[in-house]
């Protein structure tokens, strides 16, 4: 199954397969999401899911415990730490 | 009529001062005593000269006081026994309450007297009187002092937590006997070591006299006022009773040989009240060296005083005679150690049998040392006398053993005994209805004499409860009796639902788990507030122990899960469930959970599977364990010390090359194992590293001369322009001491130096290393070159910036030998075995994208954001004007270590340096891993290095006048705007919002650039250098990882100087918020995605003049010595990280 992954600040959409790392998916198709350290500790690559949180993998404990040093909402996700099961809409927050 | 308890309620009551002071101030004569024999007697002067007595008294009253305590401090027996005066002590007390009382009546509004009960002169604890006889001598102290009228009872000064109890216990007697109820309080001494003179912190008295139900807790004498805080702060947060601090007059001096007490009334007061008001203190006053002057000038005070309201929280805990222990350990369970028992330990049995006391204190040290929280103690043994048995061994063991006991014995006097040696709060194990209740009751009876918490079984008349419902409706029934009518708070009764064995293949107890792991959940639902307790290796009772380690682990874990807070377990047979093998635990949860099927019994699967197998675990002693699998164990446990002397004695017997290639290389690739499991930390691997050089070091000299063990070759280098060792030092470790010989070319290496290396050295795999962005596309050009030379050589790629798309994609089209990508060390290690094995890499795991599909891009939207006019992204606004900074030009800082660990960024560190993560253990298992290796090793560096000049922190920084011209910043002179000194260009993204770094400055105005340079000094780069070449891989590694984040804080700190400066920090974000970015502006260094060419250095050292301060660079463009790093800072609100 493929899923449809649109990047909401540059209208990119993408077609990847279900289950694909969101890093993986920004890296190919050159999205505009810049990563840090990619393993969930710098937060560089956060971004906000406006559609489709529930498609999104749950937080690894890194990301849940980076994400609440933020007091980070919800809907606020690491990119390199986010794998995508359905259509997701995101808005790359470092910008 | 206004009473103690209603006044206490109402305000902050005030005592008196020194009672012995103001005596001795009279400067009482043989005379005065009544004989030479009699002198110092203080007590006695009541009767002898009771007019001062009063008058210091009135004295007190007439400054403030609402209460006076009576001159009673050392009128009990077996003190007034040394002047042969015993039997006065009833009258004297007697005599002293009534004084006080007809003293305290003179005055209209109400004072009252409170009887004092000073320590003694003789310490229970330590064995100088029997607990009779003291017991016998404070109940003739209370009587008197009831009789006289006292309105309270004071336990004061006190400095042994055993005399406490006998104390409260002699009180409480007293008043039943008399049936007159005054209020309790109690005072302990906390000296300036920070414990009672017995050694007890005030926690272990707090747990200790909870249960007893005084009203009063509250410290007086030992020290002034200050050096009370922390204690007072922890009765502050735990203790349910008022609290009361009388300190002395501060801490006494020596002035030419008299002792003085330094706080003069006006110096006492102030101190005394603000303590009263930070931690909500009820009754305050003076002891030694305090006068009427000093309460009165607390007086003033006092009635001003609106002291918090606290709201305490006291866990229910057991004590030792030095500390308290929680019951509900965090995370669970609390482990009670099993060893100390003649019932379970034959070892045990065997030293009690020969009385071999000391040897019974080393198996409980020994359990302490293994983790246990609680000890177990039993010496039931038949043929002896248990009850002397008891009292021999505790009274060897209380001073010498820090937890708390647990009381194991079906003897009533027994347990009595115990309970009087036992200083602090023991649990009594146990009570149950086997023959009706009236046994149970009668140990209720001591938990509630004694303050002890107990242990209750579901047994009843019928036996003992097999079902789930059967065991809840036990535990009903204790409850009813033991918290509701003995009322003992539900957190000292701990219900132990009973453990069977599954190994016997009863049918009866097939389901056994079940019910017990069920019934926890019951009765912890139903029940609130209780414990639960499980003697969980009789779960695998009949088994052979390898499969018992298993069972009882999986049980320990599922009862976790259902609510048990405690279990009587083998502190060192605590396996982590991640550690066991998959198959194993299957087998083992379908027996717990008796999942038989269709020809499937997992009791006999399971049995079949461990009857060859020696438990693999940690036996109580590793020196009973054959060596081989002693170094085993020694590798994985990191032991670089102990496992030389097992290398030694392994080597007397066995060949050197077995020892490599089987046994350590053995323990090795288990290592590599659970790292890839995520069951072992980063440090932890290093330390098997260590342990294994160690190892191999000692075994070398032995190997015969032409013999190699290793395994093949590889040569390892970071890429030209880049200086990141990490990594790369980290796969050299792994790789070398898993078998392979490491050739570790450094940092920087141009591809021309690593091909001449390799023609000399030829290797089975070249290892390319580096960091930066940039490093993955000279990664890529050195493939491209090694293939125009025809070069086959495999290559591995690793690296923080590479991807294994790039790596498989990109990488593997530019050379036509093999390719690899490793994601971490261990990935390496694989690669490398497979290549020397033959093969050609181990596949890549197969990722869902490979599988099913590929990634495709359906819609781009218009790239773009138009560029301006005068070349910038049209998204970025200039609607603010520049700041204006306080100085144009450069400043040099230094600072010191200390500084920057505020600014550490100890998440990044732990997580990302250090490479603490929690891969695949629970939440509770991994912060325990943070509270127990990460937190105290962070701690251990900070003290090793705040101050030490391993680290000589400097930094320069500077504002330049600037202006955009397109992709380039034009840096004029600070001096003179109209000079040009530099044209700093970069790299714009070619689609999206066409951002480059330039767009955050004005085009059209002189705007202001921030220039940063900080480093922690050449020494620190040299100090790393050093461990590592010394082998100290774990010291080396977390060396790195703290200085390199120690660079970054010091970095923040001085961009954070630099938004105060510019008046842009009102966007500070508080906490961990502010390390992603959560400020406004931005700070760009060179080498990452906005500005990836680390050319650009140059011109910034040059701006900053980076030699003033050592900082060179090198001819890749990387500043020199390591641990430094510089920035252009943008003040622009709509600066963020991008990547061109």
């Amino acid at each position: 199954m493929n899923v449809k992954v649109h990047f909401r600040l540059e209208d990119l959409l993408v077609e990847a397969p279900a289950g694909t790392s969101l890093q993986r998916i920004a890296d190919a198709a050159g999205a505009d999401i810049t990563f840090g350290c990619r393993t969930g500790s710098c937060g560089t690559c956060r971004v906000r899911v406006v559609e489709g949180l529930h498609h999104c993998s749950d937080p690894s404990p890194e990301e849940r415990d980076f994400l609440q040093g933020l007091d980070a909402p919800a809907e606020e996700r690491l990119a390199c730490q986010v794998c995508v099961h359905g259509d997701v809409a995101i808005e790359y927050l470092g910008l | 009529m206004t009473t103690l308890d209603s006044l206490l309620r109402d305000k902050v009551l005030l005592l008196d001062g020194g009672m012995g002071t103001q005596i001795f101030a009279r400067k009482p004569t043989v005379e005065d005593y009544g004989g030479a024999a009699l002198e110092g007697c203080v007590d006695l002067l009541t009767e002898r000269r009771p007019q001062w007595i009063r008058e210091i008294h009135e004295s007190y009253f007439n400054a403030g006081a609402d209460a006076v305590e009576t001159n009673t401090f050392g009128a009990n027996p077996v003190v007034l026994g040394d002047f042969g005066l015993s039997a006065k002590a009833y009258d004297l007390n007697v005599q002293a309450a009534a004084i006080a009382k007809e003293v305290a009546r003179s005055y209209d509004r109400p004072r009252f007297v409170i009887g004092s009960v000073g320590p003694g002169s003789k310490l229970i604890t330590l064995g100088h009187v029997s607990y009779a006889e003291l017991l016998a001598s404070y109940r003739v102290q209370m009587d008197g002092l009831l009789e006289g009228g006292a309105d309270a009872i004071l336990i004061e000064t006190c400095q042994d937590l055993g005399q406490i109890k006998v104390a409260v216990r002699a009180a409480r007697e007293a008043m039943a006997a008399r049936q007159r109820k005054v209020p309790l309080w109690v005072q302990a001494t906390v000296e300036t070591t920070g414990t009672l003179l017995v050694g007890s912190d005030v926690l272990a008295v707090l747990t200790s006299v909870e249960p007893l139900g005084i009203d009063v807790l509250g410290l007086n004498c030992g020290t002034g006022p200050d050096e009370m805080h922390a204690h007072l702060q922890a009765l502050k947060e735990s203790s349910p009773f008022f609290i009361s601090c009388l300190p002395n007059a501060g801490l006494p001096e020596n002035r030419g040989g008299q002792v003085v007490y330094p706080l003069e009334p006006a110096g006492f007061a102030p101190k005394v009240l603000h303590a009263a008001s930070e931690f909500g203190i009820a009754i305050l006053g003076g002891c030694c060296g305090t006068t009427p002057e000093h309460i009165r000038a607390l007086a003033q005070g006092v009635e001003q005083l609106n002291p918090p309201k606290r709201t305490p929280r006291l866990e229910r805990s057991a004590a030792s005679l030095y500390q308290s222990v929680a019951l509900k350990q965090e995370p669970p369970p609390l482990i009670v150690g099993e060893r100390t028992n003649a019932n379970g330990s034959k070892k045990f049995r065997d030293l009690l049998a020969t009385e071999d006391w000391d040897g019974m204190i080393s198996i409980a040290k020994e359990q302490q040392r293994e983790g246990a929280h609680l000890l177990d103690l039993c010496v039931a043994y038949v043929g002896r006398d248990e009850v002397r048995d008891a009292d021999e061994l505790l009274s060897r063991l209380i001073s010498q053993i820090t937890l708390p006991l647990m009381i194991d014995s079906t003897e009533f006097p027994v347990i009595e005994k115990a309970l009087q040696r036992a200083p602090g709060k023991c649990v009594i194990n146990s009570i149950n209805f086997e023959d009706g209740d009236a046994k149970a009751r009668a140990i209720l009876d001591l938990c509630k004499t004694y303050g002890a918490a107990v242990v209750a079984l579901t047994i009843d008349e019928r036996g003992m409860a097999k079902s789930r419902e059967q065991k809840l409706e036990v535990a009903r029934r204790l409850y009813a009796l033991a918290v509701g009518e003995y009322g003992l708070d539900p957190g000292d009764l701990i219900i132990d639902p009973l453990t069977f064995t599954l190994g016997s293949g009863d049918e009866e107890f097939r389901k056994s788990a079940i019910e017990t792991l069920e019934a926890l959940k019951l009765i912890k639902a139903e029940l609130p507030g209780v414990m639960t307790i499980l003697g969980v290796s009789n779960v695998s009772f009949g088994l052979n122990p390898a499969s018992r380690h298993v069972l009882n682990a999986l049980m320990l874990y599922h009862g976790v899960k259902h609510g048990l807070d405690m279990a009587i377990f083998n502190a060192s047979k605590v396996i982590p469930v991640a550690k066991i093998d998959p198959e194993d635990r299957k087998i083992v949860e379908d027996l717990l959970f008796d999942r038989r099927s269709e020809g499937y019994d997992p009791l006999k699967s399971l049995m079949a599977r461990f009857s060859m197998r020696k438990a693999a675990v940690a036996d109580d002693h590793r020196a009973d364990l054959p060596v081989l699998e002693r170094l085993h164990r020694g590798i994985l446990d990191g032991e670089k010390q102990a496992i030389l002397a097992d290398v030694d004695e392994a080597l007397k017997d066995h060949d050197p090359l077995l020892l490599i290639n089987e046994v350590l290389l053995g323990a090795m690739k288990v290592v590599g194992e659970r790292f890839g499991a995520g069951e072992m930390q980063l440090p932890f691997v290093l330390e098997s590293a260590e342990a294994m050089k160690a190892a191999i070091k000692r075994i070398e000299p032995h190997l015969p001369k032409e013999s190699n063990y290793q395994k093949g070759r590889i040569l390892l280098a970071t890429v030209k322009g880049d200086v990141h060792d990490i990594g790369k030092n980290l796969v050299d470790i792994i790789l070398s001491n898993n078998g392979f010989e490491v050739k570790n070319l450094g940092i920087k290496q141009p591809i021309e130096s690593i091909l001449k290396e390799l023609e000399a050295w030829p290797a089975d795999a070249v290892g390319l290393s580096g960091l930066l962005v940039k490093s993955t596309v000279i990664m890529k050009e050195n493939l491209h070159f090694m293939e125009e030379l025809g070069l086959k050589v495999p290559v591995i790629l690793g690296g923080a910036a590479l991807t294994r798309d790039y790596v498989e994609g990109d990488c593997r089209r530019s050379y036509s030998g093999a390719v690899f990508y490793a994601e971490d060390a261990f990935e390496g290690l694989r690669q490398m075995q497979a290549l020397v094995g033959g093969g050609t890499g181990v596949p890549a795991p197969v990722t869902a994208a490979s599988a099913a599909g590929e990634i495709k891009i359906l819609r781009r939207g218009e790239a773009a954001v138009p560029l301006t006019a005068q070349g910038q992204s049209s998204w970025v606004r200039h609607d603010a004007l520049p700041p204006t900074p306080p100085f144009w030009g450069v400043r040099e800082l230094s600072d010191s270590p200390s500084d920057l660990f505020e600014h550490l960024d100890e998440f990044a560190l732990i997580r990302n340096r250090w490479g603490f993560s929690q891969g695949s253990q629970s939440d509770e298992a991994f912060a325990a891993v943070l509270k127990e290796k990460a937190e105290p090793q962070l701690a251990q560096w900070k003290g090793r290095l705040a101050g030490d000049p391993i680290f000589q922190p400097k930094a320069r920084y500077g504002y330049f006048p600037v202006r955009a011209e397109g992709d380039s910043l034009r840096v004029f002179d600070p001096a003179d705007h109209a000079k040009t000194l530099a044209l700093l260009t970069f790299p714009r993204q070619t689609s999206s919002r066409r951002l480059c770094l330039s767009d955050f400055f004005s085009a059209d105005q002189t705007d202001v650039l921030a220039l940063q340079l900080v480093t922690l000094g050449q020494a620190a780069a040299d100090h790393a250098a050093r461990l590592y070449a010394e082998d100290g891989y774990g010291d080396y590694f977390a060396f790195h990882g703290l200085a390199t984040e120690l660079t970054e804080a010091y970095a923040e700190r001085l961009h954070a100087r630099i938004r105060r400066e510019l008046s842009i920090q009102g966007k500070d974000l508080p906490g961990r918020a502010l390390f992603a970015q959560g400020y406004q502006g931005s700070r760009y260094s060179y080498g990452y995605p906005a500005c990836p060419d680390l050319e650009g250095n140059g011109p910034i050292l040059e701006l900053l003049q980076g030699s003033a301060i050592g900082v060179h660079l090198s001819e890749s463009h990387q500043m020199d010595p390591e641990y430094t790093t510089s920035a252009l800072v943008a003040w622009h609100p709509q600066a963020r990280y991008f990547s061109v």
